[in-house]
């Protein structure tokens, strides 16, 4: 039965929740209803819809392109979710300390994280350059050689995961080290004395109580991942030949470029499928792996 | 800046005729009405020029008000389809030829025929270019085509003649081959790979894109011998992709410092080419069984949804056939005016270099039109990645033609 | 509070030079410890190094004239160097009123994230409520449509509401951000609920506990999420572009710089000074709530 305390708690929700959620019912939710909506049609934005059905989604099913785009999506995910993860949370221990400049520091491996896709594409096609660039020449003076980089089939979608692993390295340092901030010095006092050394300290005091940090990292880097779009449109354009194709390019290329806004939406639809499945799946995970001090 | 002027020329015409200034001023705030333009060829570089043309209109028709929206070509059709989908389509707008099938036959336009007083003022094809099924939705506003622009200095230094219009593609081939050297990092050709090459190279080498019930037929042999021109060329006379290292503009950088001979493309290219100081001239693209050349329109179009059809109707006719526009145009290179006036191309003509300005007109002899369908950015992708797999794949050049030829059939 | 549990080990001479590299109890004198501090200096540096390339790129080709700028092979130093293109970046559209367009919507948009962030998110790690799991889901959710997906909707909402080409139009959009409500969350459930129930026996309420307790723990997550928030309204592009496009009133800085780009071909020197002009006020509020940080964490003593 609902008691006093039961409205009063229902009040306190509204009135912390409240704002939020409108706002979110309103600007997000809404629209994605209007996207599905929109799966349903045949629309190339400047004509009125045609509704029909489900055709978009038999499309969809035998679309080569988009099974295509499918694959080097988890392709790239695969490669870039260690590499970051890694990359920041070293950077993370790496600028922690109370030395000299250490805020320097931060601000310049932070600075990847704030210059656009544009200028980084430009010097990673600089640097991958097959014939004259820093990284084969390095390459080849370890007897590797005929690596083409973006230039090539194989190795476009490895040269867009090394670019986006060196460019967003900065943001999860910065993510991770507000983690370890948080940690209680006390912690730390106590694993001396009972003397561990700073391996030890890494793996029973850091990581452990770092863990809902890297959950967030790994919920928020899987879910930015499966749309990356911005360094694949500026840097290869989904070439050669279509060979570093992603999803949410054919989503762009579809809506915009292809007038074709009805069966991009289904793509969409699509993708939101796999996304919610896959972070359903690591929030039911995290009982198993995160540590929260509250609980 | 707009009321002073059209304040001072309601004054003038006031005391010319000895009327009342209240009553002037009066009726010019009544009828008010404001007409917004979107445009992508005015920034960035040509902000002041459309001003002064914007004045021009406005100061002879004291109650509109021309409202200019600009953007950069690569964002324009991405907000103008969400403005028009959000139903609030600017009133006038600027499409290119390639796009306009698609919003004429979506209904986003408005039939402008009643309102064209002087059809003879245009240019005969870009006027049609800009119709549709005998309906006439939007006014030529510029026009510009592809040459073969070539640099006199290394010419020269190889001892070479200059290129004239009775080229073919083999003595373009033999002065590229002449021409390249390795070791000076020096090219001498350069022909993008896509499907604006190729419908063109076809037709020079006496093939069509559709034929008469409008399938595609581009794969035939006149078709191969045009996908093999384009792509024998990059790695042995012009820089292979790894060469152009995502360089933007890597083109027209190489040409304007001085390490390219040949270079396939528009007469947009001048004005730039003029400040880097390269001694150049351009001649008509050397065609192979005929001559064809690549000539690209922009038009303006009036919105169907527009609350203004007559005034919105009046600016595109002033911004596409006025004296002031063409003058403005030409004085500051601004893309050629698509008019019938041979007269006013007389001083376009004589602004040097390159010399042989002449040659930008004797392309309009034999023109290669983009084949258009309303699925236009599908079939030109299609075109584009088949060739770019002939070179970055080894794909078989009838195969990948072949495969070209089915998608495209697919999607009419 | 559980204490994790420890490797036991004795103490030997060994673990002397470890131990005493602790940051609070640091003996210059040793030259280990010099040794060390060097190597552990000559990391940053090589990692900055390594990260740091694309920006002096970014600035030096903003200070190339424009025929430097299409020399090949590139330079890499501009010879001659100048500034102009700064002065044609101001000139060749309304900068300043740009400027202040951004700033005004990015700094409305942050604070107003970071309140219906950190409320919301008190809400998820605090309060037990029917359904919890279900809405917080909710907020995931918005953020696995792609944005360029969502704006074709969004604009015709907008559209009906008379809000195109508004303020209200760029803001109110941005307001919430999943991203900070899980980030607050998380921040929120690392502190032990302890400190929580001996608020709430001391008689305070709800909203007492959020402000007054928990929240000026959760220092360091909360300037992670300010300064994210305020990149990401500031660099905010294609929203932006469209909402404004009817009038040069609210336009913002992105979406006039992107007038830079010509159809044939771009003057990127020019380019990159726009660029370097758009970064330099993100890494300013970032160094600044860096040093709130830094001194935030010093003041709480992070003891629990």
């Amino acid at each position: 039965m609902v008691g006093v305390r039961g409205w009063r708690k229902a009040a306190v929700v509204v009135a912390f929740l409240g704002p939020s959620l409108i706002c979110l019912l309103a600007f997000s939710i809404g629209p994605m209803v209007g996207t599905l909506w929109t799966s349903l049609q045949e629309w190339n934005l400047i004509r009125p819809s045609r509704f029909i059905g489900l055709g978009n989604y038999r499309e969809l099913w035998h679309d080569e392109d988009f099974r295509r785009a499918l694959r080097n999506t988890v392709y790239y995910l695969v490669g870039y979710l260690p590499l970051v993860t890694v990359g920041g949370l070293g950077l993370a221990l790496l600028v922690n300390q109370k030395v000299r400049g250490v805020a320097l520091f931060r601000a310049l491996y932070f600075l990847p994280v704030v210059t656009s896709w544009v200028v980084v594409s430009l010097l990673w096609k600089w640097l991958l350059n097959p014939n004259s660039g820093v990284v084969n020449w390095l390459l080849a003076k370890v007897g590797i050689e005929g690596i083409g980089w973006w230039t090539s089939r194989e190795w476009a979608m490895p040269s867009v995961i090394i670019a986006s692993a060196w460019k967003d390295v900065g943001f999860v340092m910065v993510i991770l080290l507000a983690g370890l901030q948080s940690i209680p010095e006390s912690l730390y006092e106590a694993a001396l004395l009972d003397g561990a050394g700073p391996w030890q300290k890494l793996r029973r005091v850091t990581i452990p109580l770092l863990t809902p940090s890297l959950f967030f990292v790994a919920v928020i880097s899987l879910i930015n991942g499966f749309q990356v779009f911005d360094q694949v449109w500026v840097m290869t354009e989904g070439g050669p030949a279509g060979s570093s194709t992603v999803v949410v390019e054919q989503i762009v290329k579809n809506t915009f470029t292809y007038g074709r806004a009805g069966y991009a939406s289904a793509q969409s639809v699509v993708l939101f499928v796999i996304i919610l499945a896959v972070t359903a799946f690591q929030l039911r995970l995290q009982k198993r792996w995160v540590f929260y001090a509250s609980s | 800046m707009h009321t002073r002027t059209r304040a001072i020329a309601a004054l003038a015409s006031t005391l010319m005729t000895g009327g009342a200034v209240g009553a002037s001023a009066a009726s010019a705030s009544a009828e008010d009405v404001s007409i917004s333009y979107f445009t992508f060829s005015a920034a960035p570089d040509h902000l002041e020029d459309l001003d002064a043309i914007v004045e021009a209109f406005e100061a002879e028709n004291l109650t509109i008000t021309i409202e200019v929206q600009t953007a950069a070509y690569d964002d324009y059709f991405t907000s103008l389809q969400t403005q028009i989908a959000g139903g609030s389509a600017p009133d006038t707008f600027e499409l290119n030829y390639e796009n306009f099938v698609t919003y004429a036959r979506s209904g986003a336009l408005l039939d402008i025929g009643e309102y064209v007083a002087d059809p003879d003022r245009y240019y005969a094809l870009a006027l049609e270019g800009f119709s549709d099924d005998r309906v006439q939705y939007g006014l030529p506003m510029t026009f510009s085509d592809v040459v073969l622009i070539y640099n006199k200095d290394l010419f020269d230094a190889a001892g070479l003649d200059y290129p004239t219009a009775d080229w073919t593609w083999e003595d373009e081939q033999a002065a590229a081959e002449a021409l390249t050297d390795a070791e000076t990092g020096v090219f001498g050709d350069f022909q993008p790979i896509s499907f604006f090459e190729f419908y063109k190279a076809l037709q020079q080498a006496g093939g069509t894109f559709f034929d008469e019930d409008g399938q595609a037929m581009f794969n035939s042999a006149e078709g191969l011998a045009a996908a093999e021109w384009l792509t024998s060329k990059p790695g042995t006379v012009m820089p292979t992709l790894a060469d152009i290292g995502g360089t933007p503009d890597f083109d027209t950088s190489l040409f304007q410092s001085g390490q390219l001979a040949m270079w396939h493309n528009g007469i947009w290219q001048f004005t730039g080419l003029n400040e880097s100081g390269v001694n150049y001239d351009i001649v008509v693209e050397p065609g192979s069984v005929q001559s064809a050349n690549a000539v690209f329109m922009n038009g303006a179009v009036v919105s169907e949804a527009t609350d203004h059809p007559a005034e919105a109707a009046a600016w595109i006719s002033f911004l596409a056939g006025s004296e002031t526009t063409v003058d403005t145009r030409l004085a500051s290179s601004w893309e050629l005016p698509a008019v019938n006036d041979d007269a006013a191309f007389a001083s376009y003509l004589e602004i040097t270099p390159p010399e042989n300005r002449q040659a930008v007109f004797d392309a309009l002899d034999n023109i290669a039109l983009p084949p258009v369908i309303e699925r236009q950015q599908e079939m030109q992708d299609a075109v584009t990645q088949a060739l770019e797999s002939i070179v970055a794949d080894g794909t078989d050049p009838q195969e990948a033609l072949d495969n070209a030829v089915d998608e495209v059939n697919g999607l009419i | 509070m559980r204490r994790p549990d420890a490797a036991v080990e004795a103490p030997s001479v060994a673990d002397v030079p470890y131990r005493a590299f602790t940051p609070e109890r640091r003996d210059p004198t040793t030259t280990a410890r010099r040794l060390k501090l060097f190597a552990h200096y000559s990391v940053m540096v090589v990692c900055a190094a390594a990260l740091v390339g694309p920006f002096l790129w970014m600035v030096l080709a903003s200070l190339k004239t424009d025929a430097d700028i299409r020399t090949l092979p590139p330079s890499v130093v501009p010879n001659p160097i100048t500034g102009e293109n700064y002065s044609r970046v101001v000139d060749a559209f309304p900068f300043w009123r740009f400027a202040r367009n951004s700033l005004v919507v990015s700094v409305v948009s942050t604070v107003l994230q970071l309140v219906t962030a950190t409320t919301a998110a008190y809400a998820f790690a605090r309060i037990e409520f029917k359904g919890r799991g279900v809405v917080f889901g909710f907020y995931l959710a918005t953020m696995m449509i792609p944005l360029q997906v969502i704006i074709v909707p969004l604009f015709i909402e907008m559209r009906n509401l008379h809000l195109v080409d508004s303020f209200a139009g760029l803001i109110l959009p941005t307001i919430v951000s999943s991203f900070g409500t899980f980030l607050m969350r998380q921040a929120f459930s690392a502190l032990p609920r302890e400190l929580d129930e001996a608020a709430f026996i001391d008689g305070a309420g709800h909203f007492r506990v959020f402000a007054r307790v928990l929240l000026p723990l959760v220092g360091p997550a909360l300037a992670t999420f300010a300064v994210f928030a305020f990149m990401s309204t500031w660099n905010s592009f294609i929203w932006p572009l469209v909402i404004t496009q009817a009038s040069d009133h609210h336009v913002t800085l992105p979406a006039g710089l992107s007038r830079l780009n010509g159809r044939f071909s771009t003057d990127w020197n020019v380019v990159m000074a726009g660029s370097v002009m758009t970064i330099i006020p993100i890494l300013a509020f970032y160094l600044v709530t860096q040093r709130w940080v830094i001194r935030s964490v010093a003041f709480t003593g992070l003891k629990s």
